[in-house]
């Protein structure tokens, strides 16, 4: 008990805006979600993706096309010309990182309650985090040299290859463990879907209260960042989606899918790489604003697509 | 003499005529299993998230062994008393209903579904004393119990030996997320607690006492049935009868069910005397390994099934069949292992057959048989000539043959009811002395089906004798027509019936459920209108959303007619089943 006390003091006494207790806690959580991810996996899905690879490359364009250019266009239209803050450029890098990682697994969990195709959003989750070797690194090059930020600050590739090779190792784990007993498998699975959910009152209980200074003085533009980002990324997809005639179904997977973007990952990313540079604080402000208001995003979002028509789209052949 | 021509057609590795049969009663036919592939893996039940739990042989054995002995010795049960069961499949299910066997005891099975009237019908009617239930329809039970003379409810939990930890995640989906755990409001005992008790009391001595006096024709189970007449009776079914049959269909089957070497997916519920006979105790004494799954609706929830295990057996009924095809991922990730299905229960319409045999490539072959005959009395060959359409030939030591109004045999090619006489046939309907007069004459069971046999013996099921319709006096077969309607592109389930009509008597209404997009009204009378002669033409399509359907997934016409008759049916009326 001792021992606990001693550690939650400790903790409560580091005005990090991330520490290295919640960063402990925090791998721990991402790496039973994709363990998880994994678990819920066969080889057979990755054949059923590359059988109809039409939404797996609809998807691919949004998360790496949409969300990144929604980031820089809210960064230069919003955050810039509205902020009055000194290191706004170092909140601007962690809006990019942002928009530049690949989906988050909790879309899965919100595409199965708005009645979308889960199936989809699986396997558009893998896949995004596969190609988030080549397509991370891309976006944050081309924008940041848009941005005109410092060279200091960009990220190496070597540096993020490790933090999602780390990612992809238990989602493979996951899977081969499933393969030698369903049983772990399915706990697992099962777990991963807990955590994903659990991160988000985690990262209220523990964040919010000691960093309730900071989001007081944070100016607005930060959050309009932060909730646009989300918000805009779902309904330019839905409508990009609808324009392409997709099944209803497949637009409001694709739309979570590609506004839901992986929080935990962008968190580790910035924490790994920034973690000495004296402005973490702020690179990490719209990554964990973001991470808390996608969760409220995404309900309303689910709830409206839950009022949707569904009889009608019995009539709606599905090719996808 | 029965005219046989059948007899010509069973292939090298199927006996004319079966070998005498050695076992007494059905624990000596599990106890040559178990004495077997006693170490092997029997059932496995798997959930629709993956998590599974698992029995071997001398598992199974060992524990219904003490179940038997809890029946017998704590219960204080005779032989001849009546146990029911209501219960998914699950892995309890064996270790129950071979327990009960082994006590000497008449298994009920009971579907789980049952409203609290119906159960009180075949709980009153058995006579039950004893009630075996899953825990989560124990809601039903205070109605229940003060109607009907069950003394004692033991309580089975779904998860029952699965692993602990994943037991445990189990129980606490189904209480914190599902809440699909009701609180048991009578007096009962735990199914852990009651094998407790019965090991407690257990000799290898007492349980083969049970049995001692029963003999092939001493009453195995109450297997209820007529639904679709209306009141359900109890077809009284001997051990004789089921241990006899188990083995038909295994001779039947020859080299295309692989002593020792097979895994069947088990979706068709176990008390449903289908799965009963060909999935529970066929397979078990073939040494196979069983996959149950509790609730196979909606269809993904086999998909686990598919992907964890090398499935080379599969049984169902159309609608299954037909709902898996209609699956993605079965469509593009087609069982790689299986080595061949079986339909019963319903007509196997071609159109599916076809598109199963392009999907699987393997074969599938439909039988037919009745809870009244334990219940298979024919079967298309896995090993030799099938004909698509018909229900096949006779299995060995089997007289089939189809009869006019008075009795007389009809001639080949002509439409008669079918008859049957084998040592499958039913001991006749609990407590139904009149019913079972009306259908058993002279060792011959009347089936009520209309049918017809070609010059090889095949036989072809014209149509339910009671679903016919009469069109201006013309006989009109709903199989014939929702065949046809099965046939065109975005149909995905068709019921036809006949409906009261001022000027032709009855006339024909199609009642069909459609996929994207759906065929119009037009396009679908226009197929008929090509393939059917006049009067057989719907006058009416109605779409509906679901149709109704019995427990293994039969179309219910009678639902439908009821329906029909009483208000125009809703759109939206589908039950949801479990």
């Amino acid at each position: 008990m001792r021992a606990l006390r001693i550690l939650t003091e400790e903790v409560a006494n580091q005005a990090t805006v991330v520490n290295e207790f919640e960063q402990t806690l925090l791998r721990i959580f991402i790496l039973i979600i994709m363990f998880g991810l994994g678990a819920g996996l066969t080889p057979k899905d990755f054949g059923l993706a590359l059988r109809r690879p039409w939404g797996v490359a609809i998807g691919w364009v949004t998360q790496f096309g949409i969300m990144p250019l929604t980031a820089y266009v809210l960064i230069v239209t919003v955050l810039f010309p509205f902020s009055s803050t000194e290191g706004i450029i170092l909140v601007a890098l962690g809006a990019l990182i942002m928009g530049s990682v690949p989906a988050g697994t909790t879309s899965n969990l919100f595409t199965y309650f708005s009645k979308g195709n889960l199936a989809l959003s699986v396997v558009m989750t893998v896949n995004s985090t596969l190609w988030a070797f080549i397509m991370t690194p891309a976006a944050l090059f081309v924008y940041s040299r848009l941005l005109g930020l410092d060279e200091s600050l960009s990220i190496e590739f070597s540096e993020l290859a490790i933090v999602i090779v780390g990612l992809i190792i238990p989602v493979g784990l996951g899977m081969l463990i499933r393969k030698l007993s369903s049983n772990i498998g399915a706990v697992l699975e099962l777990l991963g879907g807990v955590f994903g959910l659990l991160f988000i009152p985690f990262l209220i209980a523990i964040w919010v209260p000691r960093n309730w200074q900071l989001l007081v003085t944070t100016e607005w533009p930060t959050y309009v960042v932060a909730i646009g980002l989300g918000l805009v990324g779902i309904v330019v997809a839905y409508y990009f989606s609808k324009l392409l005639r997709l099944h209803p179904m497949n637009a409001r997977t694709i739309a979570l899918e590609t506004g839901i973007n992986n929080g935990p990952l962008a968190i580790a990313v910035i924490v790994a790489v920034y973690i000495d540079n004296p402005g973490v604080d702020q690179i990490l402000l719209v990554p964990a604003l973001y991470s808390l208001f996608i969760v409220i995003i995404s309900t309303l979002v689910t709830l409206v697509f839950r009022r949707a028509n569904l009889a009608a789209e019995q009539k709606i052949p599905n090719l996808l | 003499m029965t005219n046989t021509p059948w007899l010509a057609h069973y292939p090298s590795d199927v006996p004319k005529q079966l070998p005498p049969v050695s076992f007494t009663n059905l624990p000596e036919l599990l106890n040559a299993a178990t004495a077997q592939y006693g170490k092997k893996t029997a059932f496995t039940q798997v959930m629709p998230n993956g998590m599974n739990g698992s029995l071997t042989y001398a598992e199974v054995d060992q524990l219904s062994d003490q179940f038997a002995c809890y029946l017998r010795e704590e219960l204080g049960l005779s032989a001849g008393d009546r146990v029911a069961v209501q219960m998914p499949n699950c892995l309890s299910y064996p270790v129950v209903a071979f327990g009960i066997f082994k006590a000497g005891c008449v298994l009920v099975n009971t579907n789980p579904l049952y409203t609290a009237n119906e159960m009180i019908h075949q709980f009153s009617d058995s006579g039950a004393t004893t009630l075996v239930v899953i825990d989560m329809f124990a809601d039903r039970l205070p109605q229940v119990l003060a109607n009907t003379s069950i003394k004692n409810v033991v309580t089975v939990k779904i998860s029952e030996f699965f692993p602990s930890v994943v037991g445990g995640v189990v129980r606490i989906v189904q209480k914190f997320w599902q809440r699909s755990l009701p609180k048991i409001q009578v007096p009962h005992t735990r199914f852990s607690s009651a094998l407790a008790a019965g090991k407690a009391k257990h000799s290898k001595e007492k349980v083969i006492s049970y049995t001692s006096g029963v003999r092939q024709e001493t009453l195995a189970a109450l297997q209820y049935t007529g639904g679709t007449t209306g009141v359900s009776k109890g077809a009284m079914l001997s051990h004789g009868n089921l241990v006899t049959n188990t083995l038909q269909m295994i001779a039947h089957c020859g080299d295309g069910m692989r002593a020792g070497k097979e895994i069947v997916l088990t979706a068709l519920p176990l008390y449903h005397i289908f799965a009963f006979t060909v999935n529970l105790l066929g397979f078990y004494y073939n040494g196979a390994r069983n996959i149950l799954i509790p609730s196979p609706r909606p269809p993904s929830n086999l998909r686990r099934a598919f992907d964890n295990y090398k499935i080379t057996w599969l049984s169902g009924v159309n609608t299954l069949f037909n709902a898996l095809l209609n699956e993605r991922w079965f469509q593009d990730a087609p069982p790689k292992h299986l080595h061949a299905s079986a339909a019963g229960g319903m007509a196997l319409q071609a159109s599916v057959a076809e598109r199963w045999r392009e999907l699987a490539g393997t074969p599938i072959v439909e039988g037919y048989g009745l809870t009244e005959t334990s219940p298979v009395l024919t079967f298309n060959l896995l090993t030799g000539l099938a004909k698509d359409g018909t229900i096949g030939i006779p299995v060995p030591s089997t007289e089939v043959k189809c009869v006019d109004e008075n009795g007389k045999d009809v001639a080949v090619g002509e439409a008669g009811e079918i008859i049957a006489r084998g040592p499958q046939i039913m001991l006749g309907y609990w407590q139904k002395p009149e019913e079972t007069a009306k259908s058993i004459k002279d060792g011959w069971f009347y089936t009520g089906d209309i049918a017809q046999m070609d010059a090889d013996g095949y036989f072809t099921i014209v149509d339910r004798k009671k679903d016919m319709i009469l069109v201006s006096g013309f006989n009109v077969y709903p199989n014939e027509i929702e065949e046809q309607i099965a046939a065109v592109a975005g149909v995905l389930e068709v019921g036809v019936i006949g409906i009261p009509d001022e000027k032709t008597g009855e006339r024909v209404q199609a009642y069909v459920k459609a996929t994207l997009p759906a065929p119009s009204k037009d396009t679908i009378i226009a197929h008929c209108r090509t393939n059917l002669a006049a009067y057989k033409i719907p006058q009416d399509v109605i779409f509906v959303d679901e149709l109704p359907k019995s427990p293994i997934g039969k179309i219910l016409r009678r639902t439908l007619r009821d329906e029909a008759m009483s208000s125009k049916p809703s759109s939206n009326n589908g039950s949801k089943g479990a």
